[in-house]
């Protein structure tokens, strides 16, 4: 089977409760995930969203696993660009490994073809997502930049 | 085959100029990446090598390219094995309140017995870089568990 993927690991000097706390509540999502919440009631098979600030969704998706504060997996659909929606359902999984006084989070976000469009754009977006959310738990500011929701999208 | 390429991007709030002298310079070095430093003048064509803290050297190569603080290119090779030889570009690009650095480590050997070493190094050692660079303080890049 033809795959794209893309792969993200970063350590982070936070608990893994904290870290999960990060990654699913509004309070902190929109501190580095460019103001974006996400809707769920974070149980397998439950849908979810990922909201702009206006509430328009720009992601939908479904829980596939979850076992917090360890491991994360999402169906993950663009629903903003139509070339990119086109392409389906992606997989996200997202893990949390305590090792010492940090955290080692590995991001697997992968599409079932060769070449996906979809998985380009995410390979550019999470680097300073994940960036800004190790600023956030280490310093207690996140990135600027990724504070916003981006202009015209 | 394609030949593995590691790319990874992190995004620091710092200047290029003291992510620069993180990289270069042994008293920071040190700091964040587990008593290593590296050791070179830093010229195009100058040697570099990798020291642990008892001055051995673990990695050895050449200064391929040097703008400071915005380029570096170096060969890379285990003293004890010259002929697996690869490739490291370290890229600092400066943005509003912080640098957008991008190591991309290539030019592997078939078969080279760096890449799975490396891969799993490099985004411990470039997250205590920007741990470092942030907060004052490196993480434990040789924890395990």
């Amino acid at each position: 089977m033809q795959k794209s993927t893309f792969i993200y690991v970063t350590y982070i000097r936070t608990t893994p409760k904290k870290l999960w706390q990060a990654l699913t509540q509004p309070k902190f999502t929109r501190q580095y995930f460019f103001n974006t919440t996400q809707e769920s009631e974070w149980k397998k098979g439950a849908p979810w969203w990922l909201r702009k600030p206006d509430g328009g969704v720009c992601d939908s998706g479904e829980v596939l696993e979850i076992d917090p504060p360890r491991r994360l997996v999402l169906k993950w659909r663009n629903e903003l660009m139509p070339k990119l929606r086109a392409e389906g359902y992606s997989r996200m999984t997202c893990e949390i490994e305590k090792q010492g006084a940090s955290v080692k989070l590995t991001i697997v976000h992968e599409m079932d073809k060769a070449g996906s469009k979809f998985i380009e754009s995410v390979s550019e977006g999470w680097p300073p997502i994940l960036s800004s959310l190790k600023s956030l738990l280490e310093t207690g500011e996140s990135l600027e930049e990724t504070r916003r929701w981006p202009k015209g999208m | 085959m394609k030949k593995p390429k590691l790319v990874y991007t992190t995004f620091i709030r710092s200047t290029p100029k003291k992510t620069w002298d993180a990289i270069s310079k042994p008293e920071f070095t040190r700091r964040y990446w587990g008593g290593m430093t590296n050791v070179s003048d830093w010229k195009k064509g100058s040697k570099w090598e990798h020291h642990n803290p008892e001055n051995e050297v673990w990695i050895t190569g050449k200064v391929v390219e040097s703008i400071p603080a915005k380029r570096l290119v170096l060969t890379w090779a285990d003293p004890d094995d010259l002929k697996d030889k690869s490739r490291v570009t370290f890229e600092i690009e400066p943005m509003a309140d912080m640098i957008c650095l991008t190591v991309t480590h290539d030019r592997f050997q078939a078969g080279s017995k760096m890449t799975g070493k490396v891969s799993r190094g490099w985004p411990r050692v470039l997250s205590s870089l920007k741990t470092f660079l942030e907060t004052g303080k490196g993480l434990n890049i040789f924890c395990r568990g």
